[in-house]
């Protein structure tokens, strides 16, 4: 804390200045005692006048004096505050009474815990930029910074638009198909069937992506009212699983400018279940772990993986 | 649906100890079982009745005698099938068996030919496996074994699963696929495949009756 006052501060002349404003207080003060004090008795009143008058002025002579004495001092003093590099809020080291009001040192505390989360979330962006999609990459960390506010409208986005999307899907892959209905208002649910080996719920808000349920091929999709049943879940071990991963490759797809990149990604995804009973484990090149097949499909690749073999 | 069986053959190549019964077989698979993880889930029976085409109605054909065999699993409590060798199976509610009784004059019941199995479900993850003694009247004849693996539904899929999944408990023992999941590449399992699997077992353990019990290893 010395470091910091040294610099750019005469302490010499701020003892001197201090001194001085002691000295410009008792000369005002001695201004205002002889206002108060009025006129001493003397023998004429022109006597008395004139000596007041005298005493008044050399009162405010000396305030004259005083003042412009600490002006001077004033500019060799310097300026500390602005040489700081927390400015003003520096001079709460100055405080001498440091453990009643710990100002200073919560200060620097915050400052430098504010100075690392900056930091790490730099970090963390770079590394989250890196994984999503790579012809998206640049688009995200641009729009993201440049569009703050086109995500809302993608929530309105027209029946019929996400009609397209969907139906253009659809007729990618040929061994799934895809069935879209609104059984509650605008929001879209599909109903994915991918070759026979799963069937999939997935609920939609706008393009994006709400919830998901996988279940087997011969299992009962639909609720007592005839609708999708979009709560319970599959009876088999396996197809929880594939749920679970699924709703992570929900949280891992993720593009809100561009929410139908989304929803394709996501079916490329899903297609790799295809193969559900029939590809074994890419590491340790076995069907079955703990009675189960391999459930995890790898987001890049799309290699199979049981839950506890993929890094 | 994805019951396999495997024969009693198969199974009596299992190296027990010499003078081993049927009994004690079962025993060492359920063991094993219990070993692996699985559950206990109730028990099973499988049963089939063989009937002769009648005398009467030969003799108008001009052909051999066809047998059929009138078989229910518990599986399914209220069905019943009615299967022929290489034919057609026929899925009929349990009414079925009174019918026949009225056919007597077209179907016969052969003697002493029921044969059943009889055992204990294990649940292992998404696997369902059923060991059973198949007997015939009062004596043990066989082991029978059905996985049934019921999220895949198409059986030529899940073969290899199924094949490492056998390995786990019947070691290097393991039998190779049966017909019916190279049938037909991707049909949709029925229950009806599973008794055609059942019945094959049941004809195949017939023929071995003259074989006493404790000479199958
Ligand atoms: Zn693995």
């Amino acid at each position: 804390m010395a470091d910091v006052l040294s610099v750019g501060v005469n302490l010499e002349a701020f003892a001197q200045a201090i001194s001085a404003i002691q000295a410009l207080r008792s000369s005002v003060s001695r201004v205002f005692d002889c206002l108060k004090d009025g006129m001493r008795n003397k023998e004429t009143l022109e006597g008395r006048e004139k000596a007041f008058i005298a005493h008044f002025q050399d009162n405010l002579h000396s305030v004259n004096r005083d003042l412009n004495e600490l002006e001077r001092l004033s500019n060799l003093v310097g300026k500390p505050s602005e040489n700081h590099p927390l400015h003003n809020s520096g001079l709460l080291s100055l405080d001498p009474v440091q453990d009643k009001t710990p100002l200073y040192s919560q200060l620097l505390q915050a400052y430098k815990w504010s100075n690392k989360l900056q930091y790490h979330a730099g970090l963390a962006s770079g590394l989250l930029n890196q994984q999503s999609l790579k012809r998206s990459a640049n688009q995200m960390g641009v729009s993201a910074k440049r569009r703050p506010k086109a995500q809302p409208t993608t929530l309105v986005l027209p029946p019929q638009y996400v009609d397209d999307v969907i139906s253009r899907i659809d007729r990618m892959f040929p061994e799934m198909s895809i069935h879209l209905s609104r059984p509650n208002g605008t929001s879209a649910m599909l109903l994915v069937t991918l070759g026979k080996v799963l069937k999939v719920i997935v609920v939609m808000r706008s393009l994006f992506i709400d919830r998901t349920i996988v279940k087997g091929y011969n299992e009962n999709v639909y609720a007592e009212d005839g609708k999708l049943d979009i709560w319970s879940k599959s009876n088999y071990q396996v197809f929880q699983k594939v749920t679970d991963h699924a709703t992570t490759a929900l949280l891992h797809y993720q593009l809100p400018q561009m929410p139908d990149v989304v929803v394709r990604s996501f079916m490329t995804w899903l297609r790799s279940y295809i193969k559900l009973f029939q590809a074994p484990c890419q590491r340790c090149g076995k069907f079955l772990q703990d009675g189960l097949p391999p459930t995890w499909r790898d987001f890049r690749t799309l290699e199979a993986f049981h839950d506890t073999c993929r890094q | 649906m994805r019951p396999f069986l495997l024969e009693g053959g198969s199974v009596s190549q299992m190296p027990v100890a010499e003078g081993k019964s049927v009994q004690q077989t079962v025993e060492l698979l359920t063991r094993k079982l219990e070993m692996l993880g699985a559950e206990k889930q109730g028990t099973f029976c499988v049963d089939c009745e063989t009937y002769h085409t009648a005398a009467s109605t030969l003799g108008s054909q001009g052909q051999a005698g066809k047998l059929m065999y009138v078989m229910h699993n518990s599986e399914y409590p209220l069905s019943c099938f009615a299967l022929f060798e290489n034919g057609p199976c026929l899925v009929a509610d349990t009414n079925f068996d009174v019918l026949m009784v009225k056919l007597k004059g077209f179907f016969q019941s052969a003697k002493a030919s029921k044969i059943e199995t009889r055992g204990t479900r294990y649940q292992y993850c998404d696997f369902l496996v059923k060991v059973g003694t198949v007997t015939m009247g009062p004596s043990a004849r066989g082991i029978s074994v059905e996985v049934e693996y019921g999220p895949c539904v198409v059986a030529s899929d899940c073969w290899s699963l199924l094949l490492e999944f056998l390995q786990s408990f019947l070691g290097s023992h393991t039998p190779g696929a049966p017909t019916v999941f190279g049938n037909r590449h991707d049909a949709v399992y029925s229950p009806a495949d599973t008794m055609v699997q059942y019945m094959e077992l049941f004809n195949k353990i017939r023929k071995q009756q003259q074989v006493p019990v404790a000479g199958i290893r």
